[in-house]
């Protein structure tokens, strides 16, 4: 695939948004959050991955998935792109492709916004505070899923392209762009190498040598969970705000000439959520949602698709009002399995 | 099949039968033939009210219409019951596993069903006695709370003790007027001699409670995990294995379900909550 340089990102993003809406993300408060592209918007290069998951741009909070008596089918949708998607961003919508586009039952809503996004990713250029996506095997620059990649270097940019979508746009846009090269690269990987290292610095105490499904497989008795919720207050905002979450419920409304039913985001650490109408619930304890979830990430899904549902993103660390830090649980279940793992052996001998 | 997996087809119920106090059978008609194998289920939509899972509880080889026998417990099956005759629907599905007979034949087939549990076994049943000389045997043993709680009674009090190949046992949690059977919970009139428990198969639904103490009661028995079947109820949603409601450890009951062994689900937590 074509890899070229460019000085400077306003141009390219204005050529972008002269064919379809573009989403980039801009600084709010300590955050990045995504807003459209006008050409008067500052250009800002996000660091890290944004506050806001990508989910939000395939999977709407709320949408119309049928009609009655009338049926109904899923509108065309425009081409749009979103620019500064990150490596977890990227395995986040790896994990939705997985559920929404690749089952028996697709989901023509999601299909429909994923065949006409134009995914411009770039590599990070720190570790952010929450970051640990090291620990599932991500990266801190994107390996696959975009159609373009853009990685800061000194002089200016350096754009590869990652599908026949973005050669197409770099072959079109040929005299915005000019040669990298070898010294360009070679800077490249340094900085990715760099931002890696820091990773490993600061996650250090996650690296526990064991796959992290077995640890969170074997916890089934743990009492971590139910303490690690003595400080939630339910307010679900790691689920929202968790890039592979994708819990949904289906309801109908009346509207003023038809029935409509509504898809909108839910979520499994709501109370009522698994509950049925004859009042049976199986996680009515809060420490067996929060169980429940934990398995989802990285035992279940695994186990159904073959790849992780966590990208160690920290969003949900960031996002959780009361304080729950993934790491610290995958710390402590880590530490548990160790003394079990222990004292087996001594039984053993 | 349908482009839109949220999008029903129109349905209208055509008849309602009276089956107990708090059970009503639906009978509807779909446009279009509609097909199941016994045993998965449909989402029945009352339109702009709600959305709720039901296992069907005809045969599967009427095509042109459907039971659907539903209990009062929540909100839409609440304005269910209220409905009338006429009243449009709309069907998603058929969605998920149902029995799988063909690996029932040549076997005795225990079919242990309690309350609201019969509307599926129904159906089932009706499967099994269309071909009943393919089976070794097909033992039935039912409970419900009281006489007058059984549904489905002008056949089960009746023709359905006399098919012949089909061992039938009703019993009641409390008696009264005129019942002249066993009483108590289903599991008391499940016995050592009524199958070989060893090659049989058992097939289980019926409330929460009622499935985990007649599995125990089963295994005690001596049928093997892999041969106990169980219709499980959970929330089913979407119905196609996203929404994540009718999670049962790594499977989606409306897709990997609704039919288990207990072989499968005995070792995650929670299944008969």
């Amino acid at each position: 695939m074509k890899t070229i340089f460019i000085s400077k990102l306003k141009p390219f993003l204005d050529a972008v948004a002269e064919q379809m809406a573009l989403y980039i993300p801009k600084k709010a408060g300590q955050y990045y959050v995504y807003s459209k592209y006008e050409s008067s918007t500052e250009v800002e290069f996000n660091s890290i991955r944004a506050c806001t998951p990508v989910k939000e741009f395939l999977l709407p909070v709320r949408e119309l998935a049928a009609t009655f008596p009338e049926s109904f089918e899923p509108k065309d949708v425009k081409p749009f792109a979103v620019f500064g998607l990150k490596d977890c961003d990227l395995r986040s919508i790896e994990v939705l492709d997985k559920v929404f586009a690749e089952e028996e039952f697709k989901d023509p809503f999601y299909i429909k916004r994923r065949e006409n996004m134009f995914i411009i990713a770039s590599d990070c250029l720190e570790a952010g505070e929450s970051c640990f996506c090291n620990i599932v095997d991500g990266r801190p620059f994107p390996q696959q899923g975009f159609d373009l990649n853009v990685s800061k270097v000194k002089e200016g940019f350096v754009v590869e392209a990652g599908s026949q979508k973005g050669e197409d746009f770099i072959e079109k846009h040929a005299e915005l762009f000019s040669e990298v090269t070898d010294a360009m690269l070679a800077e490249r990987d340094e900085n990715r190498a760099a931002v890696q290292k820091q990773l490993e610095q600061k996650n250090a105490e996650l690296k526990f040598g064991i796959p992290l499904k077995e640890i969170v497989e074997s916890s089934e008795d743990s009492e971590v969970y139910d303490v690690e919720m003595k400080n939630c207050i339910e307010c679900q905002a790691c689920t929202r705000i968790c890039p592979t979450c994708h819990c949904f419920y289906l309801f109908d409304a009346k509207q003023k000439d038809y029935f409509a039913k509504m898809k909108m985001w839910d979520s499994c650490m709501r109370m009522a959520y698994a509950a049925v109408a004859g009042g049976a619930n199986p996680r009515k304890v809060l420490g067996d949602r929060y169980k429940h979830r934990l398995m989802h990430k990285f035992v279940y899904f695994l186990d159904r698709y073959g790849i992780d549902m966590c990208v160690g993103c920290g969003r949900c660390v960031d996002g959780d009002a009361g304080g729950i830090d993934l790491r610290e649980v995958l710390r402590k279940l880590g530490e548990e399995f160790k003394e079990k793992d222990e004292k087996k052996a001594k039984v053993k001998k | 099949m349908n482009q839109n997996p949220y999008q029903p087809i129109n349905g209208e119920i055509v008849e309602i039968i009276d089956e107990s106090p708090t059970i009503k059978t639906f009978v509807v008609v779909p446009e279009g033939d509609f097909k199941f194998a016994t045993g998965q289920f449909v989402e029945l939509t009352l339109p702009g009210v709600g959305e709720a899972p039901f296992t069907p509880s005809s045969s599967p080889a009427e095509t042109k219409k459907m039971d659907i026998t539903i209990m009062k417990a929540g909100r839409v099956t609440g304005l269910l019951h209220e409905c009338r005759g006429g009243q449009k629907v709309g069907i998603r599905g058929p969605f998920g596993n149902g029995y799988p007979i063909d690996d029932f034949v040549g076997k005795e087939v225990y079919v242990v069903g309690g309350g609201v549990g019969l509307a599926p076994i129904r159906s089932l049943f009706l499967t099994l006695v269309d071909r009943v000389k393919d089976f070794k045997a097909v033992v039935c043993r039912f409970g419900a709370r009281t006489p007058e709680d059984f549904i489905y009674k002008d056949t089960l009090f009746g023709p359905w003790q006399k098919i012949k190949g089909v061992d039938m046992k009703l019993t009641v949690d409390k008696a009264n007027g005129g019942w002249k059977g066993p009483i108590g919970v289903v599991t008391t009139i499940l016995e050592a001699g009524d199958v070989n428990a060893k090659n049989a198969i058992a097939v289980v639904c019926g409330p929460p409670i009622m499935m985990k103490f007649t599995t125990l009661k089963l295994l005690e028995l001596g049928f093997k995990d892999k041969n106990i079947y169980l219709s499980m109820e959970k929330n089913m949603s979407c119905g196609i294995g996203k929404c994540g409601h009718c999670m049962i450890g790594k499977y989606y009951v409306c897709q990997d379900g609704p039919v288990f062994t207990y072989e499968q689900i005995k070792n995650y937590p929670n299944i008969w909550d």
